[in-house]
Parts: structure tokens; C-alpha cells; sequence
């Protein structure tokens, strides 16, 4: 029954959640894209908050 | 003697040629987000004076993003190296760490103020598109798994909602590379269709925002729509997709439900769950909240000192927002349309008109009388 899943190859558009396709999603034994981004996004925004990043370095 | 090792498999990606081609893919995108921030300060600046001067002024980021990312795909297509280097196309990441950072320059005054709209709005236009596409689906013959796609793409959020419906109804993949297409195929034109129709018809930055994140399918091209109107659309379509993309867990316990009880009852199909909902909730969004509390007392406890971390937030969220746009140009196929056929076209295209009016109707109504200089 899972080989019979679909699962997505195709590109572009952009969206939430997962890119996971299965109906029975097994358990990540890695972070998540959403996590990824979350965890990345605050990162740098943290970086720039404590001035890790210098403020003309970014155009 | 030791064993031989077998060579990495093409498609793995940890393969020297993976990593190569998505490391050279990475500098395209660098690349070409350099080239559109390059072109959107120079172009205005020498074309002041000239009768382009007005029409170079308002031509945002997004439009020399994607422009510069269809003719990259065209030269790299063309070349046959494209596809070596799509390993760093990356626009569902690049969207969503773009939003968080967005949630940085979001109040979050406003966003408590425009969560309640924005919720109502997403549940009146979530319920009536999907309702009117499930229904036109139904009177034109489609299956009632593409039926279930098409409904959920163009209602809520696009391919990630098209995904999580073929998950909960078990689509074919084919079924799922046709919604994929169809939804490129509107959202692409929409980005530029909808600030258009806002100039014409006069709304407000709030009314437009709410428009266009209740009506774009997908959340990149709600984003590069309401760059393209300005900063105040831009934060209000956010926070309403945002509204929407949250509905979507709801919608895949529902479809998981409805599927297996009643259209295949199959024991293989998971019961839907509370974890079904968290599975198929946007983390992203969590990141954009925090995000804008972070940014909320960090400039209202330390405005000076805050000032400078927040532009420099505001100047990457722009650089991951034109990756974005340059990976959709990049990303772009107009094979996977072929075999779409005329019926699910026309469902979309008539579900799409729909989601226009309903969405146009509810967010003057809803956002007519919201003020962000109020918030």
C-alpha cells in the first residue's frame, strides 16, 4: 500500500507543513523543512539582534 | 584485500555530483537575488526624469526576481544543465524562512488586531471555494480524489494542501503532478493580476492585503503580490494565509475522515487524529509569531539599540524573499500541464473566479475599516 502513495517530485510552489505525501507518515528521524526554516529564520534573526551580523554586510 | 565500495548511487544526494550541482545551483540563485537587488535600486535611478521613470519607481523586487528566474531556467533548460542544479531550488524553504524573518517587521499589535478578520475570512472563503469547486468537480465527471485536490489547492493553500490531500484520500501521483501544474499556472499571473486590479479598483493597502492572501493559491505568490502593492498589503496577506494555511490540518482530518468512511472504506486508512492536525500544521508559523514578539519588545524595550539588528532582519527576509521568486522562475515547467486535460482546468479556472469575487467581497467587509496606523 505505500508504494502505491504518491509522492512529490514535481517543483515550485511553496507551501507549509510537510512535504511529506503518505497517508501513514512514518515518524521523521529528521528535522522537518518547516523546522529547518523556523529554527534557521530565528537564528538569524537573533544574529542580527545581538549584532553578530554587521549591519552593512547584508545589502 | 578489502572489500570493493560500491560508487554512489546518481540520484543519491550525497553523490560528488549532487553536491556539486546543488552548491553551483546555490550560486545561481545567489547570483541572480544580487542581480535583482542590483537592478532595483539602478533601474529607478537611471530612468529618473524619462517618461519610464514613474513605471521603473513602482516595478518591485519580485518583478525583476521572477523575470531574471524564467530566463535563467530558459538559458539553463536550454543548456541541459538545469536539472543538475535543481538540487538548490529550494522555494518552499526559502518561503518559509523568508516568513519568519517577515514576522519580525510584523507588530505583533497587528497581528492580534488582524487575527480575528483574518480568520473569519480564511474560514467563509475556505468553506465556500472548496464547497463550489467540490461541486463543479462533481457536475463535470472528475474523480472524486482529483475533486478532493483541486478543492483543497485552489481553497486554501496550493500544492502543500493538494499534498496533504492526496495523503488523506489516497490520490494517484499523476493526479497530484496535474494539481501541482494547475497551480503554477494561476498563481504565476495572479502575481502581477492582483496589484493591478488593486490600483484599479482603488483599495486600500489593508483591503488589498487581505485580497491577496485570501485569494493567491499559492504563499510565495501572496507574498510577491503583496510586495508588489507595498508593505502594509504585504503584512496583512501574510497574516491572512497564514490564517488559511492553518486550516489545511483541518481540512486533511476531514478528508481522511469522509474517505474512509464513506467514499472507500478501507481499514488501510489511518483514522484521522489529533496528530494528523499537528502533522499537517505550518511550524513555519509558530517561527513568524515568535519572530514578531521577538521584534515587538525588542523595539519597544530598546528602539535605538534594537534598530540596526531589525533593518539588517528586514535586508535578509528580503534576500530569502527574492530567492523565492528566483527559484519559481527556476522551477517552472510547463510539461507537467499537458496532460492536465480541459475538465480540471476549467474547474479551476471557474473556482478560481469564484475565490476572486468571495475573496474580494469578504475582505472589504472585513478589513474595510481596518487601519494598520490605528494598530
Amino acid at each position: 500500500m505505500a508504494s502505491q502513495r504518491p509522492r512529490l517530485t514535481t517543483p515550485a510552489a511553496v507551501e507549509p507543513a510537510t512535504t511529506e505525501v503518505t497517508a501513514t507518515p512514518r515518524r521523521a528521524r529528521r528535522l522537518s523543512e518547516d523546522w529547518v526554516a523556523t529554527i534557521l529564520g530565528l537564528s538569524l534573526l537573533a544574529l542580527a539582534l545581538v549584532g553578530a551580523i554587521p549591519a552593512g554586510l547584508v545589502p | 584485500m578489502s572489500a570493493p565500495t560500491a560508487a554512489p548511487a546518481a540520484d543519491d544526494v550525497t553523490s560528488p555530483q549532487r553536491v556539486t550541482g546543488t552548491a553551483l545551483g546555490a550560486l545561481v540563485v545567489l547570483g541572480l537575488a544580487a542581480a535583482t537587488r542590483f537592478l532595483q535600486s539602478a533601474v529607478p535611478e537611471l530612468t529618473a526624469g524619462t517618461a519610464f521613470g514613474g513605471f521603473a519607481e513602482a516595478v518591485e523586487y519580485p518583478v525583476y526576481a521572477i523575470i531574471l528566474g524564467f530566463a535563467a531556467n530558459a538559458l539553463l533548460s536550454g543548456a541541459n544543465v538545469r536539472d543538475r542544479l535543481a538540487g538548490a531550488f529550494k522555494t518552499e524553504l526559502f518561503i518559509k524562512t523568508g516568513l519568519v524573518l517577515l514576522g519580525s517587521t510584523v507588530l505583533f499589535s497587528v497581528i492580534v488586531s488582524a487575527a480575528g478578520p483574518a480568520i473569519v475570512q480564511a474560514l467563509l472563503v475556505v468553506t465556500t471555494v472548496f464547497g463550489f469547486t467540490w461541486w463543479l468537480g462533481g457536475r463535470l465527471g472528475l474523480d472524486d480524489r482529483l475533486r478532493a485536490l483541486l478543492s483543497s489547492a485552489v481553497s486554501i493553500c496550493g500544492v502543500s494542501a493538494a499534498i496533504a490531500a492526496a495523503g488523506a484520500v489516497e490520490a494517484k501521483r499523476e493526479q497530484l503532478v496535474y494539481t501541482a501544474g494547475l497551480v503554477i499556472l494561476f498563481a504565476v499571473p495572479s502575481i502581477f493580476l492582483l496589484p493591478f486590479l488593486v490600483e484599479r479598483l482603488g483599495l486600500s493597502a489593508e483591503v488589498a492585503g487581505a485580497w491577496i492572501g485570501g485569494n493567491i493559491d499559492t504563499t510565495a505568490a501572496v507574498v510577491a503580490s503583496g510586495a508588489i502593492v507595498g508593505e502594509g498589503a504585504l503584512q496583512i496577506a501574510t497574516i491572512v494565509k497564514s490564517a488559511q494555511n492553518v486550516l489545511m490540518g483541518v481540512v486533511a482530518v476531514a478528508l481522511t475522515a469522509w474517505f474512509a468512511f464513506k467514499v472507500d472504506r478501507s481499514a488501510a486508512v489511518d483514522k484521522p487524529s489529533l496528530r494528523t492536525l499537528w502533522d499537517r500544521f505550518p511550524k513555519f508559523v509558530l517561527g513568524f509569531l515568535v519572530a514578531s514578539v521577538v521584534a515587538t519588545v525588542a523595539a519597544t524595550s530598546a528602539p535605538e539599540a534594537s534598530a540596526e539588528g531589525l533593518a539588517t532582519a528586514r535586508a535578509l527576509r528580503d534576500w530569502f524573499l527574492i530567492a523565492v521568486f528566483t527559484s519559481i522562475g527556476l522551477e517552472f515547467r510547463l510539461g507537467s500541464l499537458k496532460d492536465a486535460g480541459i475538465r480540471p482546468v476549467g474547474v479551476f479556472a471557474a473556482a478560481t473566479v469564484v475565490n476572486l469575487l468571495v475573496g474580494l467581497v469578504l475582505a472589504v467587509l472585513l478589513f474595510g475599516g481596518f487601519s494598520l496606523d490605528g494598530v
